[in-house]
């Protein structure tokens, strides 16, 4: 089993800063929904690097990311089933 | 390639996987996207086989959002870690062999000149330090001293990273790797002088710790390269396996080394600075 990356949205929501999305090295894995004002992780395309931790605790000063066994998350978002459609988004993911 | 030749013909939508389709629809194709909105768009990169944290990932994922024109614009590579993402890019690639990336890119670009009088076609070389300072040298010195119009990016990760960890030109003096194991025993080389020696009209050294300065340089870069002649861009992009940097610390790396000796400087020549500056009263005057 393998950690992967996940957002606290009740936090994350309540700020804009989106900085998690632009430090990722992993191309359209942190995504970001503009309705529900909060980044959300893509889980299958999640490499588990930390970086996002290290940028949301340090940097945005929000802790708001912590790393997750994949096994514990009940609900998962993954791309490659969804697809990239911002406008089915809206609260709807984990 | 232009958007055009991407678009899907009517009907033919559900015959193409999803990704194509999502590239197509909601890509940053014909509009400006900035780095604050990423995470709303698809990116032209796609999944990739590069290592976990890796920050040359992060680099080219900038770099690909930098690019003004991802539809007209060609990349160019070699052997290295980088074309591991590059070939996973919605924009053409041309896999040189390793020495010839900016011979291979003189000539493109001159042939896309002639071929397409009206549309700016963008030739961008985007190497490992090995693959440029070292095997391509001779390559990039000469593309340069031509004054060919492209951009050539160095992702210096300052090691082979992809072969076990040998030393390259790029490597700093006293770095201890696998296969330098005494340390190395000459200088790290100078390619910022020799670019300022050779007349390169914009150069910039940067690490990817301020995601929107990536992305500017980069457009900055390849406009000034289309009017006014060559660019470069050395970017420090560390190899978090080869220099065992744990992935959560890759970020505070590049902090250090940007502290230490890495810092941002951009050299621009005074017709490139005109050539900005043209541009910027272009668009505030369409305002």
């Amino acid at each position: 089993m393998y950690l992967v990356a996940h957002i606290d949205q009740a936090i994350c929501s309540e700020t804009a800063c989106r900085l998690c999305t632009q430090y990722c090295p992993e191309a359209n894995t942190i995504l970001y929904d503009n309705a529900a004002k909060t980044a959300f992780v893509a889980v299958d395309r999640c490499k588990g690097c930390e970086i996002c931790v290290g940028i949301c605790d340090d940097l945005a000063k929000h802790h708001a990311i912590k790393m997750i066994m994949i096994t514990d998350l009940k609900d998962t978002f993954e791309l490659s089933k969804e697809g990239f459609r911002p406008e089915s988004w809206t609260g709807k993911h984990p | 390639m232009s958007f055009k030749n991407m678009t899907i013909t009517p009907g033919w939508e559900k015959y193409m996987t999803k990704e194509y389709v999502d590239l197509v629809e909601r890509g940053p194709y014909g509009k400006q996207k900035k780095v604050s909105e990423m995470g709303s768009f698809k990116e032209v990169l796609e999944e990739h086989p590069m290592c976990a944290g890796c920050a040359m990932t992060l680099f080219i994922r900038l770099t690909m959002v930098g690019l003004p024109n991802p539809e007209h614009t060609i990349l160019i590579g070699t052997a290295g870690c980088g074309r591991l993402a590059l070939t996973q890019t919605s924009i053409p690639f041309i896999y040189g062999n390793y020495g010839d990336t900016n011979a291979v890119a003189s000539g493109l670009k001159r042939g896309l000149e002639v071929r397409f009088k009206d549309q700016a076609k963008d030739v961008v070389v985007m190497a490992g330090d090995g693959g440029l300072a070292d095997i391509g040298f001779s390559a990039v010195m000469h593309s340069w001293f031509r004054k060919e119009r492209f951009t050539t990016i160095m992702l210096d990760n300052e090691v082979y990273g992809n072969t076990g960890g040998q030393e390259s030109g790029m490597t700093e003096r006293g770095a201890l790797l696998k296969m330098a194991p005494k340390g190395k025993l000459f200088d790290k080389m100078d390619m910022i002088g020799l670019a300022q020696t050779s007349g390169v009209a914009y150069i910039a050294r940067l690490t990817p710790t301020n995601p929107t300065r990536v992305a500017s340089v980069v457009r900055k870069a390849v406009m000034i390269a289309r009017e006014v002649g060559p660019t470069f861009i050395q970017a420090y992009t560390s190899c978090n396996i080869e220099y065992a940097i744990p992935t959560p610390k890759v970020l505070d790396d590049a902090r250090e080394i940007e502290s230490k000796r890495y810092g941002f400087m951009e050299i621009i020549s005074d017709e490139a600075k005109a050539y900005l500056e043209s541009i910027d009263t272009s668009k505030k005057a369409k305002k």
